[in-house]
Parts: C-alpha cells; structure tokens; sequence
C-alpha cells in the first residue's frame, strides 16, 4: 500500500501538553477555562499547540520516508466522482444521474386521463400539491411492459430539468451509486433500438450491468411524447 | 480566488492556489553542488526529477527553516516562451488558504524589490503581498533548471 508518510515527524505529538484531553473537551471538562471559551477550539492555548506541532523540528528520518513516498509512482484512484440513482423498471436495471431526481414518493392515486390508453402518459399524480404528469419509463424506453401489478416496493420518482418536471413509476428504488465516467461501459450492440438510443453506457453496480439512461434524451424524449 | 499564504522572513506572501498542483510535506532533496542561489535541488517526483527552488534562499539568501510548517509546493511555471512545467517551491509556513477578490490587490507602490513580488493585499494581521510564479525565475535560473526551453529573445 502506498500510505502517505505522517504530516509529523515521531514523537512531535508526545512532546506536546495536550491540556485539552486531559481537563479540556475531551478529557473530564475541570478547566476553569471551558466555561469562558465554550469549546477547547476557542481557546488559545490549542491554537499554541497547533502551532507548536508544525513548528516542530523536522528529522532525517521524516525528509526520507517522505522523500520515498513521492518517488513512487502514483496510484490514480477514482473515487466516483458522479452519482446516479439505480432503479429497476420491468425487469431491467436502470440508472439515472442523481441531480434530476426531486423526489420519491410512495405510490399514490393515479388520475388517468381519457383517450390515453397505452399512451406515454399514464395519468396526473398528485404531488404536494401539484399535479404532475405521470409518465410510462418503459412506453419511452421501447420495453415491454410487464403486465405484472405493481410490487410493494414500488415508487414514484419525480424528475426534473429546470421547469420540466415529470414522474414515472419505478418497480423498485435500488440506491445511489458513485462511479467515474471513464468506467462507463459501452452500449452492447444488440439492445434495442429505442432502449439504445437512451442509454449512454453500462455501469457495473454489484456485479450487475445497469443500463445509465442520458437523461438529455429521455427528457426530450418524454416531451415529444406530450407533443 | 483562493491564495496559499506563505512566510518569506517576517512577512506573508500569497500564492495563488490555481498555480498549485499539489501540497507536499517537507521531504529530502538530492542536492545539487555548484548550483546557482536559491536552487535547493531535485525531487524525485513519481519518478520523474523535478528542480525545487527555495522561496526564501532565493530572496533572502537564507534557506528555508526545516520545520513541519515548511511545505514544498508543487507549481505549475510557465515560462515566457515554451510550455507550463512543473517546479518545487520551498515555503515557509504554509499552513493557511485565504480567499480574496483579485480586485482587493493594489499594485504596490515601491518597485525595484525581487521581480516575482506583484501587488498588495490588505489584512487584519498586516499587508500581504502576491508572489507570481510566472516571474519566479531570473533568465539565469531557468536557463541552469530548463535548459531545453529555447531563449527566443536572445
């Protein structure tokens, strides 16, 4: 493993009166002090010790290990730097970035509109308020749609992009997930061609692929549908 | 826009935290014998060796203090003529970031001081003044550190 060295050199700490775990907030609280300042973090006598530690003397030993750390190649570690809910819709694994998302609500009336009938729009659902169309996801992805009565685990999720905002039914609200874009998988040839076409990349997300949705499209897609 | 404040003497300095790549604890340098003032020597920077200059050996001609708040700065240097390279930089004291407005700076007023001093900041603690980094090196000290890029103006 490729640890950094310690910011301070052996026995830097050990030398320090470290009054504010004995009698200040993490130790019993006796300083007469305490009371004035409230925290230990008011207090100049840990403003003194901090900057007694980084005016510690530094020794041969501490210029080595570090001078050995940085000459090791660097380990470019990619924490996911963007975030994206996973959701499951007729038996298929989707994902959509975190930031459209407003809201998810428990499954509630939904007013169908007249004439609508296998349509993209489903009816309106009441939320906070507001009535917001209801969309079908899998109508818009080009998916079968299940015929199965929706499960207990499903969800509205409201999604929004500036003023649009729209809510479609997930089967189940799977959880976040953090990934970097430069693991996206690409898009396997033989998914469908309205599926394709909505879906930028694959993520992996516990050993499964999940099919990342640009949410660019699907928007567009979703107001061509009312068009 | 965020500075890194650093200790030159008894006085700070700010850098802007843009020109930084990256904040390295004091670490052991491979010396360089004979070189010019201010060089404090190479780092071996992931395998590839990096020149380090000693902010306060280059101004004051007094090394650097060997202590835990004396951190080597990473910089992004661009060079008058040629592409940005990355240098060390010894400073004294780095231990605080501050942001200000770039319009808060007033030229300073007496010129003729090291080149690399640029205008001056107003603070609780005293005036504070911006280091360029681009203004870093004398034409001596990049010709001994980059000798590869070409002098055009020669």
């Amino acid at each position: 493993m490729n640890i950094p060295p310690s910011i301070l050199p052996d026995g830097a700490v050990a030398t320090l009166d470290a009054c504010w775990k004995r009698i200040g907030i993490w130790g019993d609280r006796t300083c007469p002090e305490l009371s004035g300042h409230g925290h230990c973090h008011n207090c100049p006598v840990y403003a003194t010790g901090a900057a007694r530690l980084l005016d510690t003397e530094v020794t041969p030993a501490y210029l080595t290990s570090g001078a050995r750390h940085y000459a090791q190649a660097k380990i470019e570690t990619r924490p996911g730097a963007k975030s994206a809910v996973v959701f499951r819709v007729a038996g298929e694994w989707l994902a959509l970035p975190t930031p459209v998302f407003q809201e998810i609500a428990p499954v509630r009336t939904l007013h169908s509109l007249p004439n609508r009938r296998g349509a993209l729009v489903s009816g309106l659902v009441n939320i906070r308020g507001e009535l917001l169309l209801c969309l079908s996801l899998p109508i818009a992805l080009g998916l079968a749609p299940t015929g199965e009565p929706l499960p207990s685990t499903a969800r509205y999720a409201v999604v929004g992009r500036g003023a649009e905002r729209f809510v479609f039914v997930v089967d189940e609200m799977v959880g976040m997930h953090r990934y970097d874009y430069q693991t996206i998988a690409p898009v396997p040839a033989t998914l469908a061609h309205a599926h394709a076409v909505h879906t930028c990349g694959l993520l992996h997300w516990r050993e499964r692929p999940v099919g990342l949705l640009d949410d660019e499209r699907l928007f567009s897609t979703f107001n061509e549908g009312l068009a | 826009v965020l500075y890194v404040l650093v200790q030159l003497g008894s006085d700070r300095y700010a850098l802007p935290a843009r020109d930084i790549v990256e904040v390295l604890p004091l670490v052991a340098l491979k010396s360089l014998p004979g070189a010019l003032r201010g060089v404090a020597g190479l780092l071996d920077y992931h395998g590839t060796a990096m020149p380090v200059v000693d902010l306060s050996a280059l101004a004051l001609g007094q090394p650097a203090a060997l202590r835990v708040s004396t951190r080597l700065l990473i910089v992004r240097y661009l060079p008058p003529h040629g592409s940005e390279r990355l240098l060390g930089l010894l400073a004294e004291r780095t231990t605080e970031m501050i942001k200000w407005d770039p319009r808060d700076f007033s030229p300073a007023e007496v010129s003729g001081g090291a080149r690399f001093l640029g205008p001056v900041v107003h603070d609780p603690r005293g005036l504070i003044q911006r280091i360029e980094v681009s203004e870093l090196l004398t034409p001596e000290l990049r010709a001994a550190l980059f000798p590869e890029i070409v002098e055009v103006s020669r």
